[in-house]
């Protein structure tokens, strides 16, 4: 055993050929505080109209998973967009959320077919690295979309995180007289869920808003539902809640009709999932942010093929979100893409 | 009990290549063909370099599994195993640590992590599913303890020009695999430790009676499986420049499943390093191929599924247990 293992460090540290190592000169990106940004609305005043995309343009997409409905929509978002230009298009996606490993095997085949870009959603920050820095060497255009970060990446889709959580608790602040607000967070370390929550947060206590509780549920509903019982055992005056995402306030939501508090406590969420306009139409949940998947991934791909048509776009496009509630929800509910842009163009 | 069927030695090495081993590679030979008359990306030599490069960390983590498994155990903890390794060892290169001995400190920690595991199994006599179980727990959480939730980037390009770099062409993980791999078929198939993991699986009361030092063995097993998680966790840095500790999510599941394919029986005694590594590019080449004919990742896990059941079922009509 002691020579088996001997033999085994030693074949580990065999010190083997050495590999270029990729210069990353780009800092690492924050998509939220970036200063060289615009805004997905002024893409066609600043760089004119969409160009023509030359024959037999083929780009590939990778997300973190199906099983999840925003990623699901965005794909809907790029296929739109791409047959609307004769792209060819092929989308994959992780098994679960937690493949990581799956995921950057799909975006390493993806490479070797060819593909003219990638759009690429990675599971973490660090996971599709690898694939990252193949398709850079070959010359493939890559473009990072939605919601983890490649921190060496050149260009970036997908909203302001932050300002998820700024929308609510400005809400809040305008809607109520103050009181306990409490966090339910995503996973932990996940960029998203940190900046959603520092944005509610920030903008809830510089308003006199009391956060008196800020806890991981780590995308689950169960766990939200678990956490939001607890919560409101020791917090009974509590005026409302915000979650990172709508799985998770719609547990919290469960809860707190559980708790029979559902005229006292708001309850929002952030993704504008069809399941959350159901609830808001229905007069449970009180409000979403979305962040509208299906026109982020038709923008993303429009950025993509402009890329292609050598335009020089800033290192950052932000993309659409507002706040919607049951005042507002029948006017974003709506399947017709083109009619939605007038709607958030006219805001 | 007294008389105890006496342990048989390791059948010579020219029975070894047998013929499950055969069916193994007939498998993938299949699988290679099907694929690369569907798809013609699929035969070209970056492509085939993909899916080795990709099946190489399964693999690290089945070989050790596979000691495990034939000498009658599990372990479930492999993949928390190689975030604990993963995340300390990163810590300690982005703190300056010379970078042999943050691999040293690395493969350190998953042989500490194997030990915890193996002396609970061989000297508390706790079953090894459970023990190993609550390994999965404990090193995940010591690992998001550790670092709070979030990822250690700056690994140093020295370090990751070992893993990302390649010799003539091969990537230095598959070679780096490929070198375990030999190790770990001598020392199965020529060694007394081998002789041992065999036997104690096989009939574990029998070996205690013939005088084989079964607690040790068993441990062994465990340390080794612990240690490949962490070759495997520092093939993963590398290639990532990042440690996260959320990394290794299910590995346990694809290393059975590579090894099982390869004719590991979970029942113990029986197993094979070649059928191990064939397992584990078998279920490589599945999922390239699949993305390459653009099938969604839901219709991968069935045929991943699939494949696993049909293997069992040849392995029970052609051995007949």
């Amino acid at each position: 055993m002691n020579i088996s293992i001997k033999t085994l460090l030693a074949a580990s540290t065999l010190a083997l050929t050495v590999g270029a190592a990729n210069a990353q000169d780009l800092s690492p990106l924050n998509s939220d505080s970036e200063p060289d940004r615009m805004d997905w609305s002024e893409l066609e005043t600043k760089f004119g109209a969409f160009p023509e995309v030359p024959e037999g343009t083929r780009v590939g997409g990778v997300s973190k998973t199906l099983t999840n409905e925003y990623w699901r929509s965005l794909g809907e978002g790029y296929a739109n967009t791409a047959e609307a230009n004769s792209v060819e298009f092929v989308y994959q996606a992780a098994a679960n959320e937690g493949d990581q490993l799956g995921q950057l095997s799909i975006a390493e085949t993806l490479i070797t077919q060819g593909f003219n870009a990638l759009l690429l959603s990675p599971q973490t920050d660090a996971n599709l690295l690898p694939a990252y820095e193949t398709a850079v060497a070959q010359g493939v255009p890559v473009l990072n979309v939605n919601d983890a970060v490649i921190p060496s990446v050149a260009n970036y889709v997908g909203n302001v995180q932050k300002d998820n959580g700024v929308r609510v608790a400005q809400w809040f602040l305008d809607n109520t007289d103050g009181g306990k607000v409490a966090v339910i967070e995503g996973q932990p370390g996940v960029f998203a869920a940190g900046q959603r929550t520092a944005g509610f947060t920030e903008t809830a206590e510089a308003g006199g808003l009391e956060v008196v509780a800020s806890v991981p549920a780590n995308w689950s509903r169960e766990l939200a539902f678990n956490a939001a019982s607890t919560i409101l055992q020791q917090h009974p005056d509590l005026i409302g809640f915000y979650a990172n995402n709508d799985g998770m306030a719609l547990g919290v939501m469960e809860a707190v009709k559980a708790a029979g508090l559902q005229d006292q406590v708001a309850v929002f969420g952030t993704d504008g999932i069809s399941d959350a306009y159901d609830s808001i139409r229905a007069g449970d949940l009180t409000g979403t942010v979305d962040s509208f998947p299906v026109l982020t991934g038709e923008i993303a791909l429009e950025v993509v093929l402009r890329m292609l048509d050598g335009q020089d776009l800033p290192r950052v496009v932000a993309t659409p979100q507002a706040l919607i509630t049951a005042d507002n929800v029948d006017q974003y509910a709506t399947s017709d893409m083109g009619a939605l842009r007038e709607v958030l163009l006219a805001q | 009990m007294i008389e105890g069927p006496p342990v048989k030695p390791a059948p010579p090495f020219n029975m070894k290549f047998n013929l499950r081993d055969a069916g193994t590679l007939f498998g993938l030979i299949l699988i290679v063909v099907v694929f690369a008359s569907l798809t013609p990306v699929f035969l070209t030599a970056p492509n085939l370099i993909n899916i080795l490069q990709q099946s190489s960390i399964n693999a690290a983590i089945a070989l050790g599994m596979t000691l495990v498994i034939i000498s009658g155990g599990i372990d479930l903890s492999v993949g928390p195993t190689a975030a604990l390794s993963a995340v300390i060892s990163a810590s300690l290169m982005v703190a300056g640590v010379p970078i042999p001995l943050a691999i040293v400190a690395s493969l350190g920690v998953g042989m500490m992590c194997g030990l915890f595991n193996g002396v609970l199994v061989a000297y508390a006599g706790l079953q090894p599913f459970i023990v190993t179980l609550g390994g999965l727990s404990l090193y995940r959480a010591l690992s998001l303890i550790y670092t709070g939730g979030n990822p250690i980037f700056g690994i140093p390009p020295e370090f990751r020009a070992l893993t990302n770099g390649d010799l003539m062409g091969v990537p230095n993980p598959v070679i780096i695999v490929g070198i375990i791999a030999l190790i770990l078929w001598v020392v199965l198939n020529k060694t007394p430790l081998g002789e041992y993991i065999l036997a104690v699986g096989g009939n574990e009361e029998a070996a205690r009676i013939a005088g084989v030092p079964v607690a040790r063995t068993k441990v062994a097993t465990f340390v080794i499986s612990g240690c490949l998680a962490s070759v495997a966790a520092l093939i993963l840095v590398g290639r990532l420049g990042a440690a996260e500790p959320t990394i290794g999510n299910l590995w346990e599941l694809d290393a059975i499943a590579a090894a099982a394919i390869g004719g590991a029986s979970l029942m113990g005694g029986k197993g094979s390093i070649v059928g191990t590594l064939i397992g584990a590019i078998i279920l490589g080449a599945l999922r390239n191929g699949l993305t390459l004919m653009n099938v969604q990742a839901f219709y991968q896990l069935l045929a991943t599924g699939i494949i696993i059941i049909v293997a069992m079922l040849i392995d029970r009509a052609t051995r007949g247990r």
